[in-house]
C-alpha cells in the first residue's frame, strides 16, 4: 500500500488565492460554533449503501444455527475475529478490530425499526429521514443543522463526498454541497477574470419572462457551486499528512474528510458514501473486499486525525439500510433482511459490545429480529456529541445507548 | 438541498380540459419545448421548422417517426473478444491456476469491458444527436432509466445491446408487453439475479424490483406476493456462453407449485405474474406518474396521474396514443408545463450538440457526462435516475458548466460555419439577442441580456475595446458559454 499523495498534488495543481478576506474567512472568526458541549466536534456518517450483511460482519459464530442456515457462506468459526464466545469479526475487519481492541470502536447489535421494510429505497429514505412511521422530506442531519442555527455564510457547515445528495442532509435552511472527486471542483472559465465576474452574475438571473419551481434551487447552486469550489483550495490546501490510505473510492473519501477536519472550516456533518453491499449472489467475495476497504480506510483515517489531534473530535457512525436473510439463497448469496450491525468509532467512544445480538431461534419470517431501534443511536450521538436535544428532530424519546461518556 | 414540498408547479391544473388537444399558436418557444421534452432540443433550424407547424401536426411527426431511420444499428466496438476473456477467466478460476495469471486475466477482461461501453455510450448518444425520430431515442432513454440494467455481474456488451434494441423496437410499444419481455431479457435476469435463483431457494430480487420499481410502486404489493412472484420467475435464466448465451427457460429450477400472487392463485409462471400485476390499477397509476415526470413536470398532480392513466387503460398499455394525446395537450403546452423540468445530463449534452451542429462526440464529452451523473448503461442503482432536483448539486452543475466550457472554446472551433462564428456580428447588441434567442428562446432578463452585451464589448477587462472583427470569435464563444450557464438554460 502506498502512501496517498494525491489529495495535495492536485491542490497544489491549482491555482490558489490569497483570499484572507473571504466570506468563509470572515464566517469562521466570527462565528462562534453554536450549542455545543465541545468546541469544534465533527460526526462523520459512512452509509454501507445496498444492505450490509450483518451476520457475516459481526460473526455469532457461538450460535450453532449460523452454520446451519449458511452452509456456503458461513465464516468458518476458526477464521473469525473472536470477541467473545458469542461473536467476533469478519476476517476481512482485521484493522477495525485492532482499533476495538484499543478501546475506540462501540459495536451496537441488531440496528433496526419496527416493521422494517424490504425495499432498499423506502429502508433507506426511513435511515436518512429517521421516519419509520411518515413521509418525511428533511433528513435527521438536515434538521440538526436547521436546529443548531449554522452560519448561513458558511458553504461548508457539513459536505456529502457523493455523487448523489444524500436525503440525510434535506433542510429547510442549511444547503449542504456535494463533492463526488475533489478533482472536478471547480469552474475552468475561473480561469479568466471577465468570464468568472460574468458568470457570478448571470447565473443569478431570476427576473426570468418564465416562472420555473426549479429557478431558485439552478440559481442558488450555481452561485454556491462557484464560490465554493473557489474557496476550498485555498481553506485545505495547506494540509499535510503521512497517513497511509488505502487507493479506494472510501480510502479517497477519508482522506479529504480528514484534510477538511483538520483545516478547521467550521464543518460538522461529513457524509460517505461506500457500497454496493447488494449481495444477492456470490457474496462472499464481495462483501470481505467492501468490508476490508472500509476497515483500512478508518484505520488511516484516524491514523492521519491523530497525527494532526483531531482524533478525539471527530467521531463516526456507519449504518445500512438493512441486514440479509439469515437463509443464503441458491446463487452463494442473501437476500433483503432486517436488522444489522452499527459500527460507532473514535471520538469519546466506550469501546465494546451494545445491544443485543440477534437471536436465530426465533426470526420474524427468515430475518432477525432488531434488539435497538436506530433511532437511539442516532439520539445518543445528537445528544452526547453534537450537544442538541434529540426529541425534536426525532419526533420522540428514544432511550440512549452508553457508548459515549 | 433544501426542502420545499415539492416540484410542483406553481397555480392550479385545470382538471377538465388539461388532456384536450392545445387549440393555442405554436411559436418558437413553444416549438423548442416541445423538440426539448419529445426530443433533446434540436438545432435552430429544427425549431424554426417546427415553428412552422400547427401543434397537432408537429406532435404527429414527432410520434409517428420514420423506421428506417438510415443510422448505424450498432456500435463499431461490440466486444467481440469479450466472450473469450471471459470464459478464460472462469477457466482460470475453476482449475484454481496462478493468482497472478488470473489478475491479469481479468484485468484485460475489465479493460475490454470499459472500452466497450464507451464505444456503447458514444454510438448511442451520436444517435440520439442524429436521428430523424428523437422521440424514440427518447422514449428509448426513458426506458432504459425505468426498467433500467447496468453493465455488471457479468453482463456481456451484447446482453447490454439487446437490451436496448428491445427498448429501442418497443419505444412507442406496449408497456405490459416491455414488461414481460423482460422476464425474458438475459441482461434483466442476470441484473436482478433472476439467472441464479432456483426454486429450493427463490432470489427475490427481480421479483420484488418488477412490483416496486417498474410497474406498481410501494404499498401496492405485500411481502408475500413477492416470495410468491420470486417463486413463479424461478426457471428464466439464461444459458452459458459456452451453450450460446440467450434466454432459456430451466425446467429443473422452476417451481411448478401453486402459487398465490396479489390475490390470484395457480401454477404461475413469470408471464403469468405480469399479466396479474397490469390488472393492477395502481400499474397504469405508477406509469402514468413516471411518464409526467418525465415529459410534463414533477409531483403531477393525482387527478391528472389519473387522466393520464385512464388513457393508458384505456389503450390497454399502448403507449403511442397516449404520448400522441398527452404531447399535443393543453397541459403539455401550458405556462405551467414550460422550464419546470431540470435538464438531464443527457438532454444537456445531446441538446448542446445539436444547437452547434456538432454530430460527433468525444471522449472529453462521454467523461463529462459522467461527471454530471448519468453514465448511459451505469444508472445509480436499480431505480435508475432520479432526475430532478438529484441533477443539481455542486459537483454535477460545476461538471454541466465546464462541459459548455469545453464545447464552446474547444469543439465549435473546427467548425467555421456554425451560426455561432460564421458571420461577424452587427454589434454586441445584436449579437446578445441572437445568443439569447438562439440558445434560450428568449428566456433572460433584459438586465442579463445587456450585461452579456457588455461582456461581448470587453467591459470591465483591460483588454482590448468593444466587439470587432479581430476579438469576435473567441468573445462569442466566451459569451455563449455564459449564457450556457444562465438559469433558463438548465432547465427543460
Amino acid at each position: 500500500m502506498k502512501r496517498s499523495r494525491f489529495l495535495l498534488g492536485s491542490v497544489a495543481g491549482l491555482t490558489v488565492a490569497a483570499n484572507t478576506d473571504s466570506l468563509f474567512a470572515r464566517a469562521l472568526a466570527a462565528a462562534p460554533l453554536p450549542g455545543l458541549p465541545g468546541d469544534d466536534r465533527v460526526l462523520v456518517v459512512i452509509n454501507l449503501q445496498g444492505g450490509n450483511d450483518g451476520l457475516n460482519t459481526v460473526v455469532p459464530h457461538g450460535m450453532e444455527q449460523y452454520y446451519r442456515y449458511r452452509p456456503t457462506l458461513a465464516v468458518p468459526r476458526g477464521d473469525v475475529l473472536q470477541i467473545d464466545r458469542n461473536v467476533g469479526l469478519n476476517p476481512a475487519l482485521r484493522s477495525l478490530k485492532g482499533m476495538f481492541d484499543a478501546g475506540k470502536v462501540a459495536i451496537v447489535q441488531g440496528a433496526g425499526y419496527p416493521q422494517p421494510d424490504h425495499s432498499h429505497f423506502r429502508s433507506t429514505e426511513i435511515w436518512q429521514t429517521a421516519a419509520p412511521d411518515r413521509i418525511e422530506r428533511t433528513g435527521w442531519l438536515g434538521r440538526y443543522l436547521d436546529s443548531a442555527g449554522m452560519p448561513e455564510n458558511n458553504l461548508f457547515n457539513a459536505v456529502a463526498l457523493a455523487q448523489v445528495m444524500p436525503e440525510a442532509f434535506v433542510a429547510r435552511k442549511v444547503d449542504v454541497p456535494a463533492i463526488g472527486a475533489f478533482r472536478g471542483y471547480g469552474l475552468s472559465s475561473d480561469k479568466q477574470a471577465s468570464t468568472k465576474a460574468a458568470f457570478a452574475s448571470l447565473v443569478r438571473d431570476e427576473r426570468v419572462p418564465f416562472d420555473s419551481p426549479y429557478l431558485g434551487r439552478v440559481a442558488e447552486i450555481e452561485d454556491h457551486a462557484q464560490r465554493g469550489s473557489q474557496e476550498l483550495p485555498s481553506l485545505i490546501g495547506g494540509y499535510k499528512t503521512t497517513a497511509a490510505y488505502p487507493a479506494t473510492g472510501i480510502g479517497r473519501s477519508l482522506a479529504l474528510a480528514a484534510q477538511m477536519i483538520g483545516s478547521r472550516l467550521g464543518t460538522r456533518v461529513i457524509y460517505v458514501q461506500h457500497g454496493s453491499f447488494d449481495t444477492h449472489a456470490a457474496q462472499r467475495g464481495t462483501q470481505d473486499r467492501l468490508l476490508q476497504e472500509l476497515s483500512d480506510g478508518l484505520k488511516a483515517f484516524y491514523d492521519d486525525l491523530a497525527e494532526h489531534g483531531n482524533d478525539t473530535r471527530t467521531l463516526t457512525m456507519t449504518f445500512s439500510e438493512f441486514g440479509r436473510r439469515v437463509a443464503e439463497n441458491a446463487s452463494r448469496g442473501t437476500d433483503h433482511g432486517e436488522a444489522s450491525p452499527m459500527f460507532v468509532v473514535g471520538g469519546g467512544v466506550r469501546g465494546g459490545l451494545f445491544g443485543a445480538h440477534p437471536s436465530l431461534d426465533e426470526l420474524d419470517n427468515g430475518d432477525v429480529v432488531y434488539t435497538v431501534d436506530f433511532r437511539s443511536v442516532y439520539a445518543t450521538i445528537l445528544e452526547k456529541w453534537m450537544g442538541r436535544p434529540s426529541r425534536e428532530i426525532l419526533a420522540g424519546e428514544f432511550s440512549l445507548v452508553p457508548l459515549l461518556a | 438541498m433544501i426542502a420545499t414540498t415539492q416540484y410542483r408547479p406553481a397555480g392550479t391544473l385545470s382538471a377538465s380540459t388539461a388532456l384536450a388537444p392545445y387549440q393555442g399558436q405554436m411559436n418558437a418557444r413553444l416549438a423548442a419545448h416541445l423538440l426539448r421534452r419529445a426530443g433533446f432540443g434540436g438545432s435552430p433550424a429544427d425549431v424554426a421548422r417546427v415553428a412552422a407547424m400547427s401543434p397537432g401536426a408537429a406532435v404527429d411527426s414527432l410520434v409517428h417517426y420514420p423506421k428506417d431511420t438510415g443510422l448505424s444499428g450498432r456500435p463499431d466496438d461490440l466486444g467481440d473478444d469479450y466472450d473469450g476473456l471471459q470464459q478464460k477467466v472462469t477457466e482460470l478460476q475453476r482449475m484454481g491456476s496462478d493468482p497472478a495469471e488470473l489478475k491479469d486475466a481479468r484485468a484485460a477482461l475489465g479493460r475490454s469491458r470499459r472500452k466497450t461501453t464507451a464505444s456503447m455510450q458514444r454510438w448511442w448518444l451520436e444517435r440520439m444527436v442524429r436521428t430523424p425520430a428523437p422521440l424514440q431515442e427518447k422514449m428509448t432513454l426513458f426506458w432504459h432509466g425505468h426498467f433500467t440494467s447496468s453493465m455488471v455481474k457479468g453482463i456481456t456488451p451484447r446482453e447490454m445491446m439487446n437490451q436496448n434494441w428491445l427498448y429501442r423496437s418497443n419505444a412507442l410499444g406496449n408497456v405490459r408487453e416491455i414488461a414481460a419481455a423482460i422476464t425474458e431479457d438475459p441482461a434483466m435476469l442476470k441484473f436482478l439475479d433472476n439467472a441464479r435463483s432456483f426454486k429450493e431457494h427463490p432470489n427475490e430480487n427481480f421479483a420484488r424490483e418488477l412490483m416496486e420499481l417498474f410497474t406498481l410502486g410501494i404499498g401496492n404489493y405485500t411481502e408475500q406476493d413477492v416470495r410468491e412472484a420470486a417463486r413463479a420467475l424461478t426457471g428464466n435464466t439464461v444459458r452459458g456462453a459456452a451453450q450460446g448465451g440467450g434466454y432459456t427457460f430451466a425446467l429443473r429450477r422452476h417451481d411448478f407449485g401453486t402459487k398465490t400472487v396479489l390475490g390470484t392463485s395457480g401454477q404461475l409462471d413469470g408471464k403469468d405474474v405480469v399479466e396479474i400485476i397490469f390488472r393492477q390499477p395502481a400499474a397504469s397509476r405508477f406509469i402514468a406518474a413516471k411518464l409526467l415526470n418525465f415529459f410534463v413536470y414533477n409531483d403531477p398532480e393525482p387527478e391528472l396521474i389519473e387522466g393520464v392513466a385512464a388513457l393508458l387503460r384505456k389503450y390497454d398499455f399502448q403507449t403511442s396514443p397516449v404520448m400522441s394525446q398527452l404531447l399535443r395537450s393543453n397541459v403539455f403546452f401550458s405556462d405551467r408545463a414550460y422550464r419546470a423540468l431540470v435538464k438531464s445530463p443527457v438532454e444537456f449534452v445531446v441538446g448542446a450538440h445539436q444547437l452547434y451542429g456538432l454530430s460527433e462526440v468525444t471522449d472529453e464529452s462521454l467523461a463529462a457526462l459522467g461527471r454530471m451523473g448519468q453514465a448511459l448503461f451505469d444508472p445509480p442503482s436499480v431505480k435508475g435516475w432520479d432526475g430532478g432536483a438529484a441533477w443539481l448539486n455542486s459537483q454535477t452543475v460545476l461538471a454541466r458548466e465546464n462541459f459548455a466550457d469545453y464545447l464552446v472554446t474547444a469543439q465549435t472551433t473546427a467548425q467555421a460555419d456554425s451560426w455561432l462564428v460564421g458571420s461577424v456580428p452587427a454589434g454586441a447588441d445584436a449579437a446578445s439577442t441572437t445568443l439569447v434567442g438562439t440558445i434560450l428562446l428568449g428566456d433572460a432578463s433584459p438586465a442579463s441580456k445587456a450585461h452579456l452585451s457588455s461582456y461581448l464589448n470587453g467591459e470591465g477587462t483591460s483588454a482590448l475595446g468593444v466587439l470587432s472583427v479581430e476579438n469576435y470569435q473567441e468573445r462569442m464563444r466566451g459569451a455563449a458559454y455564459l449564457t450556457m450557464a444562465m438559469p433558463a438554460y438548465q432547465l427543460s
